[in-house]
């Protein structure tokens, strides 16, 4: 039975080999919260799935099957896997867990922390706040209520048709909250590794969405493609506006992704299929399912442990 | 340019301000119309101006029998925006970029440079946006 635990893993293996490929083949706006979705599933019942093996041996040391009036013997036979299976659950879901702990608490206070500078800018108007800042520079903070900011020099750099795709850029992002999805994916991350290669693709998922909705709010994809490109070149002339280039490559997806970007503005409208949502869906109910029988059995187990210490 | 689709109330807001806050002084209606796009009405620009006026985001003086308005903090606005705004920077830049700015473009490689300006020349625009870059008022003074 604690083979099911193969279930979320392989799940998560999967995800971790075609993350990229399985972000582009749906559509944009669908794939930043199926593969959150997906990817907080997956490192949950992998987490659950661990915890029953843990649990189950755990019960069997020093004096807990007295505490508990459970029969050892019962048990291991129940279980069906040999100790030190579950003595490696174990360490792996105390090392996870610190992990998602300290990524949760920094998720959350970085966020946090954020809205509450965004309550320093005083808007123009609206959500939208200027500063005086001689980078060319545009972005979006969540908070109460969320701010897009934009600084002088991005306006300078940009025509009224231009500023119009990055204001809806900006604000595609503050009202699907894709600041917290992506901070959800990197909570997942760190409660498993294998779902590193999902933080790149939801964090281009994210951005593709943005230029998408734009695209749609001025009715023309060249326009939106010129106007990133325009402001990105901005952004490139400008003297000390290079990041390093190893913080950038982590979240953003690698380098060419300003480029990847434009391109896909430039292509023509891609048709969407139905087979990777199904696929999706598909993936997160067998991991939840795998958790839930698993989680069952882990009881089951364990009662029938009691009834034989109780008959004794 | 297709611009079938009409503009929600609250972005043609964030457009108009946009427009001021590039064009650094005061406009008129008849400017702002000129910068945005001539498939806009001029009575819904001056709608949009007079209604931003009435929350109180924008001053304006009469000019002849028409309006120039201008942002409210401005110039001032935009420099007392400046701490807030250094402070997110810097707290994007200690969260590795965990996300809590979603920036509108990323910094480029040399690479890239050079692979968006050759698509920035093949996607050259046509018609009016020849006249980009240049502000609202010089392109008024024509």
């Amino acid at each position: 039975m604690i083979s099911l635990l193969a279930v979320p893993v392989l799940v998560g293996l999967a995800l971790c080999l075609v993350s990229d490929r399985l972000a582009r083949s749906l559509r944009p706006g669908w794939a930043v919260p199926l593969l959150t979705a997906l990817a907080l599933s997956v490192a949950l019942c992998t987490g659950i799935a661990l915890s029953v093996a843990a649990v189950l041996v755990g019960v069997q040391l020093g004096p807990l099957p007295r505490i508990g009036q459970w029969s050892v013997r019962s048990l291991r036979s129940g279980m069906g896997f040999p100790d030190f299976v579950g003595l490696l659950a174990m360490a792996l879901v105390l090392v996870l867990l610190a992990s998602a702990l300290v990524r949760g608490v920094r998720t959350a206070r970085d966020l946090i922390r954020a809205s509450r500078a965004a309550r320093g800018l005083h808007p123009a108007g609206g959500e939208l706040a200027f500063v005086d800042d001689a980078a060319p520079v545009a972005y979006s903070v969540l908070g109460f209520p969320g701010r897009i900011v934009v600084s002088a020099a991005m306006l300078a750099a940009l025509s009224a048709d231009e500023r119009r795709v990055l204001l809806a850029h900006e604000a595609s992002h503050l009202r699907n909250r894709h600041q917290l999805y992506f901070g959800l994916t990197r909570l997942a991350a760190a409660a498993n590794p294998l779902l590193r290669p999902v933080v790149g693709a939801v964090s281009r998922a994210v951005e593709r969405a943005a230029d998408e909705d734009a695209a749609a709010v001025v009715g023309d994809r060249g326009l939106a493609a010129r106007a990133l490109t325009r402001a990105a070149l901005a952004r490139a002339a400008h003297p000390g506006s290079l990041a390093p280039a190893a913080a950038l490559g982590a979240t953003e997806g690698g380098a060419a992704v300003m480029v990847d970007r434009v391109r896909s503005l430039l292509a023509p409208p891609v048709h969407y299929r139905q087979l990777p949502v199904l696929l999706v869906l598909l993936a997160g109910v067998a991991s939840w399912t795998a958790a839930v029988v698993l989680a069952a059995w882990g009881d089951g187990v364990v009662e029938v442990a009691e009834a034989v210490y109780a008959r004794h | 340019m297709a611009r079938s689709r009409p503009r929600p109330r609250g972005s043609l807001e964030a457009e108009v301000l946009a427009c001021l806050a590039a064009a650094g002084g005061g406009l008129t209606a008849a400017e702002v119309q000129a910068d945005l796009g001539a498939d806009l009405a001029y009575t819904t620009v001056m709608t949009t101006l007079s209604r931003l006026h009435a929350k109180g985001a924008l001053d304006r003086v009469a000019e002849g029998r028409a309006y120039r308005y201008r942002l409210v903090g401005g110039a001032d606005g935009a420099r007392s925006n400046m701490t807030a705004h250094q402070m997110l920077r810097l707290l994007d830049e200690q969260a590795d970029h965990a996300g809590v700015l979603s920036r509108f473009v990323a910094e480029l490689s040399a690479e890239d440079e050079r692979v968006l300006t050759r698509l920035l020349g093949s996607t050259a625009p046509t018609s009016r946006n020849g006249a980009r870059g240049r502000s609202a008022r010089e392109r008024s003074a024509e």
